[in-house]
């Protein structure tokens, strides 16, 4: 249950990593700065600058359910971790143009397999991908380190997030095709947007104004 | 394995005292109340015909519903998911009345999926239809009526949050839409997600004046004023549009005037319940709460299927999520604990003297010292000078 009752205080909800390194310039653009070093602190739930806005750094995946949950008001999560969430109960209205990739099928060739065995950390977003083309893969549900699941003979496919495409190449895969182009989203708890809605709108177009002057770089 | 016999099915409930107790109490109440709004009681049955159950509801209601197979007759029964669909059925094939009929229902429902991660799978809906009236005056009485059962219940303050299904309608109409893609913006509207429907409206080669409409939509919330907004930014978006627009002005108004403790949201992208809903739209919330507590709105075709089509207006909602996120009441009062005497005629009749004022008394069984304790009873009834006294532990 949500602690924070006021109509005025909003709980943002960032995942550790990239998406936090990138997330905290752009907050700072609209004078949110955290009053530990989210770095050192240990502390999961930071104050800011900005009295009526904390941060909650929690796991990428874990994101969109403490959202969703009202556990956060607002929450910055991967497109990759939002296709896969798959709830429909969330709001996503900004683009934040941070932490930029692509979801792709990447494998050793590009030799058809009847049936593919494709090994992914996305398992729904996997099944939808193969589903538009007719195509229904064993999906082999892994945790990390994708890259090895072709060389160990454990899958004919992987679907992961390519940056550079460095790792792939290293470990002698080839891109076969891209599933979505990912960067951070701006999600809301739907509640939160009727609830509080003025101190949520005011959010979103702060963080609006802080996106589109990156965008024309 | 022996060790988990006794769980339950995820997303399973049962409810202990002394909730449960409070449980009973809180349905009385809101019972009550729907009684004395002119609500009469229906209690449709645990399981129907699967046809009965999922005709005109969509594919969600299909895939939300428990089926079993009738072994007398060899036809497949569901498990009700959504009472709403019984009750219309009821209004259309069993009353058969003309005038506006207003009915309530409370029972327990199935649902293959929890709405939410962690949720329960078996709500115990309660909820209230309205049939054969068309107009705002009737979304409007449900909509307070739905109110006063969520403050009754302690939910306070109350947000209220309207849309209408005519406008995200007659905006896919104007883009020329077909099924798979209303279906495609439906469910990008759902999750405002901006980006994405403009990526999506430049795919499909609409006008710019369309998709600016589009994309207005996802800004369309807020107070009172969104309506004068929309009026301007949706200008040329047809009839149907600007029919609802005025629907909601209209019951914004009433709202306004009947409803002054309760902060009034207007959100023209919000669609739940698209797949039957032909009018206004609502849902309750609460600062505290993640999701919506109660939500409803109008659905006049529901009857077609049942052969006769009504206009109908209803809200429901999940009683159990009231319960969780009551205070306990006060303790439960006193309760008096009689000795275990089983021939005298005097203690009898004032045992059963205090039963009958509502006054909880335990018998305590022979061989049982600690009876008091055990019991959690407050007093107790003594022999003093020739009869029955009750005195405080």
């Amino acid at each position: 249950m949500n602690r924070l009752h006021d109509g005025k205080t909003l709980t943002l909800a960032v995942s550790k990593g990239r998406i936090l390194d990138e997330a905290l310039p752009l907050l700072a653009r609209i004078g949110v700065r955290p009053l530990q070093d989210p770095a050192r602190s240990r502390k999961l739930i930071l104050d800011t600058s900005r009295p009526e806005l904390r941060l909650v750094i929690i796991r990428a995946q874990d994101v969109p359910t403490y959202v969703e949950h009202g556990a956060a008001e607002a929450g910055i999560a991967g497109r990759d971790v939002l296709m896969e969430y798959e709830s429909g109960e969330l709001y996503e209205p900004l683009d934040l143009g941070i932490a930029r990739c692509r979801l792709v099928v990447a494998g050793r060739d590009h030799a058809p397999a009847a049936r593919p065995r494709v090994a992914t950390k996305y398992p729904n977003v996997t099944r939808a991908y193969y589903a538009a083309r007719g195509e229904q893969p064993e999906i082999i549900k892994l945790y990390g380190s994708m890259e090895l699941a072709p060389l160990a003979g454990l899958a004919d496919r992987i679907v992961d997030l390519v940056d550079t495409g460095r790792t792939l190449r290293e470990n002698g895969l080839v891109e076969i095709a891209t599933i979505a182009d990912i960067s951070a989203r701006l999600i809301v708890n739907k509640a939160a947007m009727k609830v509080k809605h003025a101190a949520v709108r005011r959010l979103i177009a702060q963080l609006r104004g802080a996106v589109r002057p990156r965008a024309r770089d | 394995m022996p060790y988990d016999r006794w769980l339950l099915p995820e997303g399973v409930e049962e409810i202990l005292p002394p909730e449960a107790g409070w449980l009973e109490a809180l349905r009385r109440r809101v019972l009550d109340r729907l009684q004395a709004w002119g609500y009469e009681l229906v209690a449709p049955p645990l399981v129907e015909h699967l046809e009965a159950l999922l005709t005109g509801m969509g594919r969600d209601l299909d895939l939300q519903t428990f089926k079993l197979t009738d072994p007398r007759s060899g036809r497949l029964l569901g498990v009700r998911a959504d009472m709403t669909p019984q009750v219309a059925r009821i209004d259309a094939h069993r009353l058969h009345r003309d005038a506006p009929t207003r009915l309530c229902y409370i029972g327990t429902v199935l649902h293959s999926h929890a709405a939410t991660p962690g949720g329960s799978r078996s709500p115990l809906q309660l909820g209230a239809e309205l049939y054969g009236h068309d107009g705002v005056e009737s979304d409007a009485e449900i909509i307070c009526l739905m109110s006063d059962i969520l403050t009754l219940a302690g939910v306070k303050p109350l947000c209220l949050d309207i849309g209408h299904i005519g406008i995200f309608r007659g905006l896919a109409r104007k883009a020329g839409l077909d099924p798979d893609r209303e279906m495609e913006l439906f469910l990008l509207l759902q999750r405002k997600a901006a980006p994405e429907i403009m990526e999506s409206a430049r795919a499909w080669r609409l006008p710019a004046s369309v998709r600016g409409m589009l994309l207005a939509l996802t800004g369309l919330n807020g107070g009172g004023a969104v309506l004068g907004r929309a009026r301007r930014q949706l200008r040329g978006a047809g009839a149907e549009v600007m029919h609802a627009l005025e629907d909601l002005r209209r019951i914004a108004g009433l709202l306004k005037r009947r409803l002054p403790a309760v902060t009034l949201h207007i959100d023209l992208a919000e669609l739940r319940g698209y797949h039957y809903h032909t009018g206004v739209m609502f849902a309750a919330y609460h600062p505290g709460e993640g999701q919506a507590l109660a939500w409803g709105g109008r659905y006049d075709n529901i009857g077609r299927v049942f052969g006769r089509a009504r206009p109908a207006t209803g809200f429901s909602l999940d009683l159990l999520r009231l319960l969780r996120r009551r205070k306990p009441p006060r303790a439960a009062g006193r309760c008096i604990l009689a000795p275990p005497a089983a021939t005298d005629a005097a203690l009898h009749e004032m045992i059963a003297a205090l039963r009958r004022r509502g006054t909880r008394v335990i018998m305590d069984l022979p061989g049982r010292r600690n009876g008091a304790d055990e019991t959690g009873c407050t007093h107790r009834l003594v022999r003093r000078r020739g009869g029955w006294r009750v005195v405080k532990l």
